[in-house]
């Protein structure tokens, strides 16, 4: 049992950036094999999904210090400064990459790359591909790695446990879905890039498979998770189904309207609104353009004031109007034919005759595996990059269009690093490692397909709805010590049941019952390290809003969470300060 | 209000690659009409669990037709009835009570099935393997905004870049051509500046693996792009056969 394959380089993510990572090994060192990892076909990653854009100065009215200041301060200053730098620096020059690989960007009238408004932002500098950015851009990166022969895929494979000898990360024990056999993949660098854990949230706009594993995966190993307390809200979902509607729908001109058609951001300090009709409109960094934190809790105070629309058809849940009518159906096909795609098929509605019903939902998570400004962790041999890790250079709150360049610069960025470190450690004995994944497919088979738990046992899917609905109530848009005690109550409970869950399907091939129990072990340390985090931080700050701590608290606060994990136990919770380099900590205006 | 309605489904169902396979009957009853198919699917999933049997196993993952990865043909059409929808955004309102629906996967030689609805495309990666992208390496490229992309172009390119690789293409043409997918591929970079200088190799290898994978040739039924969830035009298989004659006229001696 436990086939082994060797390489010297092992990608676990075949999203953006653990494609950008794979490319990267390849140009940089063609000698070295790289082995890319991902759970399910790369084309499935969620970056497929990404609509509005990616953020690059490019046009001469806008510069690299506006684009630091406006993810610095979006982020409201819990950016390390120095990754923010190297973001704005280098992302330019990887988008024009993508453009060099084949990437169909929209264009100006006159030939040039076209760039759009979006949230947070000073100065027009979102690239993209009509509102299916993150499709055209993984197409691109994926069509890119098929030309290096020293690639290879290991598709619809899931990662169940790193591979660590003499305090090294080794490789991966992977679990081949097409056979349900352990495999074990050595290499002398692992790079995670596994994307966020929203799916433990029950509303969100995230897909099943971004379950966190890789954060799980670190974590295990003694990696801290950082900043994991800030998860955001996306102001935009549509009520029923959670689907994103983009940014860029605000971004061309779409406004927010309460119940009574007003346009109620302008009561929670983000400037007076211009006519639809005025050339100016949209603003940047004013009211519709303002950042989704801020745009996500003043829908909370509207309906608390009883200014949103319940939905009958969804449960009453309540709702806003997105209206992009004044746009016109030329425009909207233009710039926005997959919003208008996504309303009739999921909403019933046109959005050029309607306005779309919204509210928010759980969208990015700005935490994740702590790592440095060149993509290494505290484990040596272990690299992260994307959504994944945390650098950090979203902070309290990530600026829309930010991550889709995050991937591609911090992507490469820890590719380079692992190239480079490859060769520097002493590579571990091959037989240790096999008996690791040996084990490691013993302990699941114990656990979990032999039916010990058959009686008195729990079925995951129960578990991971109790889970998400928990975080929902507990770690939602507001919280307090309170509704965030309970939440790490239920956890704890949870983990106990977790580990009585009982399958039905005992089988090898495409045994999604068994994934989904590995992943849901996974969701509850993740959701742990949230919660916990949440707890210790009383202060408010961006996405993390405490009702009893209403401030933001520079004095205690400017620093970075850490959790650690501790066997049988809540998480440990450190501080780390954040680096500051040119931009001082200051208020956070918008339309002012 | 919701409505409901009960169906039969007559379900193609495949242990292994090597395995005959066979349809199996299944009813799907109190199905709600605002359901995507797929969601029709994992109802039908649910209840075949509980009764200890094997679940339906079908490829999906972003449900907001983007990811490529559903299809099925139902009642003798890829992706259904509706037409530029693949199988997660057609709604079960556009089926009526009582009707029976036929489900199969694509049937093809060049994606084996593996199991049930799940087939292996990777037969698509391998022909873009063999030149769908451009080369150039990374540190080397000039300011973006100094190559000008006319509008046009642009577009036609965008337009084909916007292929999901699903294979429907494939599945309804009765010669199983995958000329609608390589075409899209290919014009894509056709059209743009940066895929000028590898144009005529891209096309003579594209084509070369498309052959070799065992993918037929168009004869101009126009079922692809009826079936196509991206609306894909044939026009692109135009471009290609034009890029490809092309690509073979200079290549052969004067």
């Amino acid at each position: 049992m436990a086939e082994t394959f060797e390489h010297d380089v092992v990608v676990v993510g075949g999203g953006g950036a653990g494609l950008r990572a794979a490319i990267a090994v390849a140009e940089r060192n063609p000698e070295l094999s790289v082995a890319l990892l991902s759970k399910v076909y790369p084309m499935r990653s969620h970056t497929v999904t990404a609509e509005g854009g990616a953020a690059g100065v490019i046009k001469s009215n806008d510069d690299l210090e506006t684009h630091c200041y406006d993810t610095v301060s979006g982020a409201d200053w819990l950016a390390d400064q120095d990754a923010v730098e190297i973001l704005v620096n280098d992302a330019p020059r990887q988008l024009i990459q993508l453009e060099h690989w084949g990437c169909p960007w929209s264009r100006e009238r006159d030939g040039s790359v076209a760039v759009r408004s979006f949230g947070g932002m000073k100065n027009q500098r979102t690239w993209y591909a009509a509102d299916k950015s993150g499709f055209h851009m993984l197409h691109t990166l994926f069509q890119t790695t098929l030309k290096y022969p020293t690639i290879t895929r290991y598709d619809e494979h899931y990662a169940a446990k790193l591979l660590i000898e003499d305090g090294r990360c080794g490789g991966v024990a992977a679990l081949d879905l097409r056979t349900g056999s352990m495999r074990a993949i050595t290499a002398n660098s692992v790079i995670l890039a596994t994307g966020g854990a929203g799916y433990v949230f029950a509303f969100t706009t995230n897909g099943a498979i971004k379950t966190g594993d890789g954060m799980a995966l670190a974590y295990r190993a003694g990696v801290p998770l950082k900043d994991m307390e800030f998860v955001q809200y996306h102001p935009t979902g549509l009520p029923g189904t959670g689907i994103l509607i983009t940014e860029a729908a605000r971004g061309e001109g779409g406004i927010m309207l309460n119940r009574h058609g007003r346009r109620y951001l302008q009561d929670y300090d983000l400037g007076q609104p211009l006519e639809v009709t005025d050339p100016r409109h949209p603003q940047n960094r004013m009211m519709e353009l303002g950042p989704r934190d801020r745009l996500s809790q003043a829908f909370h105070y509207e309906r608390e004031k009883g200014n949103t629309f319940k939905m009958e058809e969804f449960e009453d849940v309540d709702a806003v109007h997105l209206d992009i009518r004044h746009l016109g159906e030329k425009r909207i096909d233009e710039r926005l034919p997959f919003v208008r795609e996504l309303c009739r098929d999921y909403q019933g509605i046109d959005p050029v005759h309607e306005p779309i019903p919204v509210r928010p939902v759980v969208h990015y998570t700005m935490g994740g595996i702590d790592t440095d400004i060149d993509g290494r962790t505290a484990l040596p041999g272990l690299y992260a990059a994307g959504e994944c890790a945390c650098v950090s250079v979203n902070g309290a709150n990530r600026l829309g269009s930010n991550s889709l360049v995050e991937i591609l610069v911090f992507g490469e960025r820890a590719a380079n690093t692992a190239t480079e470190e490859a060769g520097e450690l002493k590579r571990p004995n091959p037989d240790a490692l096999r008996t690791q994944a040996k084990d490691e497919a013993k302990r699941i088979q114990q656990t979990l397909l032999n039916g010990a738990n058959a009686n008195g046992g729990v079925r995951p899917a129960h578990v991971r709805n109790k889970l998400r609905k928990v975080m929902e109530a507990g770690c939602g848009i507001f919280r307090d010590a309170g509704t965030i005690q309970t939440a790490c109550d239920a956890l704890a409970e949870l983990s106990e049941q977790a580990a009585r869950m009982t399958l039905d399907d005992h089988g090898g091939a495409y045994n999604t019952q068994l994934i989904n129990a590995l992943e849901i072990t996974g969701m509850l340390e993740v959701a742990s390290a949230m919660a916990h985090s949440a707890h210790a931080r009383t202060e408010s700050r961006g996405s993390h809003q405490r009702t009893d701590y209403p401030e933001r608290d520079d004095a205690q606060f400017l620093k970075h969470t850490l959790a650690y994990r501790q066997e049988a136990a809540a998480p440990r919770i450190d501080w780390k300060d954040v680096t500051i380099t040119r931009w001082p900590p200051g208020e956070r205006t918008y339309g002012r | 209000m919701a409505q409901m309605i009960n169906l039969t489904l007559k379900v193609w169902r495949q242990d292994h690659v090597n395995d005959k396979g066979r349809f199996e009957e299944y009813r799907a009853n109190n199905i709600d009409t605002a359901m995507s198919f797929l969601e029709m699917l994992d109802v039908v999933n649910e209840r075949l669990e509980k009764d200890g049997k094997a679940p339906i196993a079908f490829d999906h993952d972003c449900r907001e037709g983007i990811c490529g990865q559903c299809g099925a043909v139902i009642n003798g059409k890829a992706h259904g009835p509706d037409k530029g929808t693949p199988l997660c955004q057609l709604h079960m309102r556009r089926f009526r009570d009582g009707q029976t629906l036929i489900i199969e996967p694509w049937r093809t030689k060049g994606f084996p099935i593996l199991r049930d609805l799940v087939v292996d495309r990777s037969a698509f990666d391998r022909i873009v393997a063999a030149g769908g992208y451009v080369t150039v390496r990374t540190g080397q490229a000039p300011e973006a905004a100094t190559i000008l992309v006319p509008r046009d172009d642009a577009e036609v390119a965008f337009e084909a870049a916007a292929c999901i690789g699903c294979g429907a293409c494939v599945a309804a043409c009765p010669n199983a051509s995958a000329m609608l997918f390589v075409g899209a591929k290919m014009s894509q970079f056709s059209h743009l500046p940066q895929g000028q200088p590898e144009r005529h190799r891209r096309a003579i290898n594209m084509v070369r693996q498309m052959d070799a994978e065992g993918f037929g040739n168009c004869t101009n039924h126009y079922l692809c792009e009826a079936a196509c969830p991206a609306n894909i035009s044939v026009e692109h298989i135009a471009q290609m056969n034009r890029d490809y004659l092309r690509a073979v006229l200079k290549s052969k001696p004067a």
